[in-house]
C-alpha cells in the first residue's frame, strides 16, 4: 500500500520547492489539492495539509505518523537547514523505555524515576503514559530498521542511565542519536514525506484563536511567503543556545519556535528550566560524556586539588550531574579554576587510564579534546567547565494523549514541546524517546484534525509576511552596520545569561539581568546587516535567530525570578529549598502579555 | 597567511582572498577559521555548520581541491599535510550544485536516497510490537554503513560524478542502499538493490577516491561492489536479470562485485544497459 503511494510520491516529484508551492494553480499545489481530503484552499497562498516543523526525531515521527493516519493528506516538513543537522543527531548514550521486565523493571519505575529527577514538577499521569510508550517506541524502531547494539539474545541492549533506578537505557554504540535520525529519515522517505529544506519559519500566525499558518522564508532565494496549513506541528528544539558558547548543543538550538508561540501570544512553559551538564569543553561547550567520569576520570582545580572529596566524598565525580556542574562552579566561583570570565576552567584527568584504555574506551572523547582544546588527553588533563544541555521548559501543550496546544490546529513535540515529562530536571536517554513518542502523538492528531478543518482566512498570515518582507529589508537594506556587532552582542547575551541565570541563581543577579537584557534589546533592535543580498543571506538568519534567543532569554528571567525556591536544575541561592506548598502547582509565562500565569490542568 | 575562498552570490562566481593572522588560527579547526573570518572580516560569506563535533555533516568543503569535514578538520593539519604552505584554497563541494558560496544543494541528494528505498521492510516474523532480533554478527555487517552522516565528501570526491551526473547517484546513496540490502532483518533485499542498479550501479569506475576521504571510513567502493554481487546473483537466480548477463557473471571475482578491470571497459556498458532495459520492464 504505502510502497505504490511512494512511488506516485515521487512522480508527482516528491521534494517540493518553494517556488513550485508558490505557482498555486499548477504544480506541487495542485498534487497537494488532488490529495486534499476536504476544502481546497482558494485563497493563492501555497498550503499543504499537515505542516511540520523541524526535522529532528520528533518532527520526522510526526510527519510519518500523519502520513499513517491519512495517507491522502499532504504532508511537509520544513527545516532550516538539511534535514539530519539537528540537535537529536548529536545524541550520544541512548534511549530510554522499558522493554525488559526480567529484572523487576517495570512502566510503573521509569515513570517514578521521571518525576523524582524532574524534582515533581512532572505530570505524574503524563509520566506514566510516556513511559508506556516509551516501551513500545523501542521495539517500533527496532522494527523499522534502527540498528540498536544487540545483547548475547540478539535483542535491544541496554546500559545505565543517571537517576535510573533500573537499566533501560537503549542505545546504539555512542551514537544513538545519529542512528535515530537517520533511521527516521528514511522512515519518513518510505512513506512519501516532503521536504521543505533551507526554508525558516520566521513566524506563527494565529487568527481567531486558531492557527492559520507560517511564514516561511526560502533560505536560498530570500523570498518571505505565507504558507497556509490546516495543521502545524512545532518541533522546533530547544532554546539552550541563550547561553550562545556555553552549551553543547547545535548552533540551531535558537528557541524559534517557543518564540514564535510567544508573539502569537501562546504560552511558553517553565521558560526557566534549562539543564546543565557538568562537562563540556572550556571553548565552545561541546559535551565531554559522562562516560569519561564512569570509566575513572578525576576533576582537578588549580592546586592540583581532587576537590569533589569536599562536595560528595562518597561519590566523588560520580555524583549526580546537577551537583557536580554547581561544585564545578563554585570552584571557578572561589577563584581555585584556571583561565577567566567564559574561559574559566577545571580539569578533567584521564592520564592516569593510560593510553591503551584511554584509545580503546573513550576514543570519541580524546577526538573532541584535539578539535576544541588542540590537547591531547592521553598526555594532559582536558579543561572543562559545565555546559547547558537541554531545555526541560517549552510550548505549553495541553495533553500528552494530543501533544495539542490551547490553539485549535496547532501541536507542539519534542524538545520544543513541554508536556511536563521532564519538571525540573531531564533524565538522561529521557529525551530522545520523548521526541520520539511525542512526535508521533503530535502526528497523528494534526492528521486528525487537518482531515476535518478547512483553512484559515489567511489574513493575518498576510499581514505578517508583509511585516516580515519589510523587515528584511530595513535591517539588511541599508548599507550600515559592522561585521562584528551582531556577534559581538550574541556572546555578551551569552555571558551575562551564563553569570545571572546560569546554574546560581539569585535575586539581585536577576534583577541586574533585566537591565541588561533591556539594553541588549535596544542594541539588537539598532543593529544593521551589511548584506543586502537575499540569496542565503545566513548573517540575517542568525538576526532572526538571536531575536529569539532574546526573546527566550526574557522569558526564561521571568520565570527565575518568580521562582522563589530551588528545584531541579533551576538553583537559587537565596531560596535554597523546595517550596512545594507555593511552587509545585506553579506558573507559566506568557510575555506576549508579559505577565506571569497560574497554570491550570 | 592567506584564504582564496570561491565564492558565488547567486548570480556570479568570484573568487576572494582573505588575509588572517596564523596565530588567530592555528589553534582552530576549519571550520573555526570559517567563523573567525565571518565574524571578523565579511559577514556576508556563506557556509553551513550545525553540530561542530563531526556528527551532522553540515560542514563538508573542499581544501585545495580535496573534500574535508570542516570541523574535524585541524588547521594544524592541514598545516602538515601541504607542507606549511601559507595560501589556502577553500571551495565548495564538487559535483554538487552550489546556492552560495560554501553552501550546496541537497535537495537532489535526499531525492536520490529516496529511490533507494532506504527504509527497512522488516521480514514477517518480526513486528512493531515486538521488534527484530539480530544478532552480533549480523549487526557488526552493517554498522559500519550507518555511520554515514551525509556530508557529500565522497561525492566531491567522485570521479564518476565529476565525468558525468546524468547517470550516477552519489556513492553515499549506494552505501545507503547497500546498507538496508544487507541488513538480516529485511525482507527482500531486491527492493534497495533493483533501483540503484536503474540508477547507474554499474558505471562507477573503481576509483576508490571516495573511500579515501570519507571521515568516517566508509567504503562506497566496496558497497557497490556488495550491491553488484547481489544484483547477478539474485538476477541469475530468479531469472529477472538478462539471459546474457551470465557471461559477465564470470568477470566477476568471486561474488566480489568487481569486474575484471581489462574486460570492464568493453562490458560495462553492455551489462548497465543491459540490465537497465530487464529492470525497466518489470
Ligand atoms: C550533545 C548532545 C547529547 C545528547 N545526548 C542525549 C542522549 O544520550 N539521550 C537523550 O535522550 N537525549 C540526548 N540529547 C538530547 C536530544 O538529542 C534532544 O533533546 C532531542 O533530540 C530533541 O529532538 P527534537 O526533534 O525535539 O529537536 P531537534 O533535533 O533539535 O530538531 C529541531 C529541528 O527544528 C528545525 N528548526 C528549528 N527552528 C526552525 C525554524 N525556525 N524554521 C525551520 N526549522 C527549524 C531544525 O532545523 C531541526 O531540524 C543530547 C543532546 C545533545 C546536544
Ligand atoms: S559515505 Fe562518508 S564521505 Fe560519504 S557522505 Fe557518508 S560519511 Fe560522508
Ligand atoms: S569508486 Fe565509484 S563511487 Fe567511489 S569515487 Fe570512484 S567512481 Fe565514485
Ligand atoms: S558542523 Fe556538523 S559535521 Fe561539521
Amino acid at each position: 500500500m504505502s510502497e505504490q503511494f511512494t512511488r506516485r510520491e515521487f512522480l508527482q516529484s516528491a521534494c517540493i520547492t518553494m517556488g513550485a508551492l508558490a505557482v498555486s494553480t499548477t504544480g506541487a499545489d495542485k498534487a497537494f489539492a488532488a490529495t486534499s481530503t476536504s476544502t481546497p484552499n482558494t485563497s493563492g497562498m501555497p498550503s499543504c495539509d499537515v505542516l511540520i516543523i523541524g526535522s529532528g526525531a520528533a518532527g520526522l515521527r510526526a510527519a510519518v505518523a500523519a502520513r499513517k493516519k491519512n495517507p491522502n493528506l499532504s504532508v511537509v516538513v520544513v527545516s532550516k537547514v538539511m534535514p539530519t543537522r539537528s540537535a537529536t543527531t548529536m545524541a550520544e548514550g541512548g534511549i530510554n523505555g522499558v522493554i525488559d521486565f526480567s529484572e523487576g523493571d517495570s512502566f510503573e519505575l521509569h515513570a517514578k524515576d521521571t518525576v523524582k529527577g524532574g524534582d515533581f514538577l512532572v505530570d505524574q499521569d503524563t509520566a506514566l503514559k510516556f513511559a508506556t510508550y516509551a516501551g513500545a517506541a523501542i521495539h517500533e524502531l527496532d522494527y523499522l530498521g534502527m540498528p540498536f547494539s544487540r545483547n548475547a539474545k540478539g535483542e535491544v541492549n541496554k546500559r545505565y542511565a543517571g537517576g535510573a533506578s533500573k537499566i533501560r537505557c537503549n542505545f546504539a554504540s555512542d551514537k544513538t542519536g545519529h542512528i535515530l535520525t537517520h533511521t527516521c529519515l528514511d522512515d519518513a522517505l518510505k512513506h512519501g514525506v516532503k521536504f521543505l529544506m533551507d526554508h525558516h519559519m520566521l513566524d506563527l500566525s494565529i487568527e481567531n484563536g486558531r492557527c492559520e499558518g507560517v511564514v516561511l522564508r526560502n533560505i536560498r532565494t530570500g523570498d518571505i511567503a505565507p504558507v497556509r496549513a490546516k495543521s502545524v506541528v512545532l518541533a522546533t528544539g530547544g532554546y539552550t543556545r541563550v547561553f550562545w558558547n556555553r552549551t553543547s548543543t547545535p548552533f540551531i538550538a535558537t528557541g524559534d519556535g517557543a518564540a514564535a508561540v510567544l508573539r502569537a501570544g501562546l504560552v511558553f512553559k517553565d521558560p526557566e528550566m534549562l539543564q546543565f551538564h557538568p562537562t563540556g569543553v572550556c571553548h565552545g561547550g561541546t559535551l565531554i560524556t559522562e562516560a569519561a567520569r564512569g570509566e575513572g576520570g578525576i576533576l582537578l582545580n588549580n592546586q592540583g586539588e581532587r576537590f569533589m572529596k569536599r562536595y560528595v566524598p562518597n561519590k566523588m565525580e560520580l555524583a549526580p550531574r546537577d551537583i557536580v556542574a554547581r561544585s564545578i562552579e563554585t570552584e571557578i566561583r572561589e577563584g581555585r579554576a584556571f583561565g577567566h570570565d567564559m574561559e574559566a576552567y577545571v580539569l578533567l584527568d584521564v592520564t592516569h587510564l593510560g593510553k591503551e584504555k584511554i584509545m580503546r574506551d573513550l576514543p570519541q572523547i580524546r577526538h573532541i579534546g584535539m578539535l576544541f582544546e588542540n590537547m591531547d588527553l592521553v598526555e594532559k588533563p582536558i579543561a572543562i567547565r559545565p555546559t547547558a544541555h537541554y531545555s526541560m521548559g517549552g510550548i505549553h501543550v495541553t495533553s500528552i494523549d494530543t501533544m495539542a496546544t490551547p490553539a485549535p490546529g496547532l501541536y507542539a513535540a519534542g524538545e520544543a514541546a513541554c508536556v511536563s515529562i521532564h519538571g525540573a530536571n531531564r533524565l538522561g536517554g529521557n529525551s530522545l524517546c520523548d521526541a520520539t513518542v511525542t512526535g508521533k502523538i503530535a502526528g497523528t492528531n494534526a492528521a486528525e484534525y487537518a482531515a476535518k478543518a478547512d483553512f484559515g482566512a489567511g489574513k493575518r498570515l498576510n499581514d505578517l509576511t508583509l511585516k516580515w518582507t519589510s523587515h528584511f529589508k530595513e535591517i539588511t537594506g541599508s548599507g550600515k552596520g559592522n561585521v562584528n556587532d551582531m556577534y559581538a552582542l550574541r556572546e555578551e547575551l551569552g555571558a551575562a545569561n551564563w553569570y545571572n541565570m546560569g546554574i546560581f541563581r539569585t535575586e539581585s543577579k536577576l534583577l541586574e539581568l533585566a537591565d541588561k537584557h533591556a539594553e541588549f534589546q535596544a542594541r539588537y533592535n539598532a543593529i544593521r546587516i551589511p548584506n543586502a543580498n537575499p540569496v542565503f543571506n545566513t548573517a540575517y538568519t542568525e538576526y532572526v535567530e538571536l531575536g529569539n534567543l532574546l526573546l527566550a532569554s526574557r522569558a526564561a528571567l521571568m520565570g527565575a525570578t518568580a521562582r522563589k525556591e530551588s528545584r531541579g536544575s533551576h538553583y537559587r541561592e537565596d531560596y535554597l529549598k523546595r517550596d512545594d506548598a507555593n511552587f509545585l502547582d506553579w506558573k507559566d509565562v506568557v510575555v506576549g502579555q508579559f505577565k506571569i500565569e497560574e497554570r491550570k490542568y | 597567511m592567506k584564504f582564496i575562498i570561491d565564492r558565488f552570490d547567486g548570480k556570479k562566481n568570484y573568487q576572494q582572498t582573505y588575509t588572517v593572522e596564523k596565530k588567530d588560527i592555528e589553534a582552530l579547526t576549519l571550520l573555526g577559521t570559517l567563523l573567525f573570518i565571518k565574524q571578523h572580516q565579511d559577514i556576508t560569506l556563506n557556509f553551513t555548520a550545525s553540530c561542530r563535533m563531526a556528527i551532522c555533516g553540515a560542514c563538508g568543503v573542499r581544501v585545495n581541491g580535496h573534500a574535508y569535514l570542516a570541523c574535524d578538520t585541524k588547521m594544524t593539519e592541514l598545516f602538515e599535510e601541504y607542507k606549511d604552505a601559507d595560501t589556502f584554497r577553500i571551495s565548495p563541494l564538487s559535483n554538487y550544485t552550489v546556492i552560495s558560496d560554501l553552501a550546496v544543494d541537497w535537495e537532489p541528494s535526499i531525492e536520490n536516497l529516496r529511490k533507494v528505498k532506504p527504509g527497512l521492510v522488516a521480514k514477517s516474523e518480526f513486528s512493531e510490537k515486538e521488534g527484530c532480533r539480530q544478532n552480533q554478527e549480523e549487526y557488526d555487517r552493517i554498522v559500519g554503513q550507518w555511520d554515514c552522516i551525509l556530508c557529500g565528501v565522497c561525492a566531491s570526491e567522485c570521479n564518476k560524478l565529476s565525468a558525468d551526473r546524468s547517470d550516477y547517484m552519489e556513492p553515499f546513496v549506494y552505501t545507503r542502499a547497500w546498507k538496508v540490502a544487507n541488513d538480516s532483518r529485511t525482507k527482500d533485499p531486491m527492493i534497495h538493490v533493483k533501483p540503484t542498479v536503474t540508477n547507474g550501479l554499474w558505471n562507477c569506475v573503481h576509483c576508490h577516491e571516495c573511500t579515501n576521504r570519507c571521515p568516517k571510513h566508509i567504503s562506497a567502493a566496496e558497497d557497490i561492489a556488495g550491491l553488484r554481487a547481489m544484483a547477478m546473483r539474485k538476477g541469475l537466480n530468479s531469472g529477472v536479470g538478462p539471459a546474457h548477463a551470465k557471461s559477465f557473471y564470470t568477470d566477476l571475482v568471486e561474488d566480489s562485485g568487481r569486474l575484471n578491470e581489462i574486460r570492464l571497459a568493453l562490458r560495462t556498458e553492455g551489462m548497465s544497459t543491459a540490465l537497465r532495459a530487464a529492470a525497466n520492464k518489470e
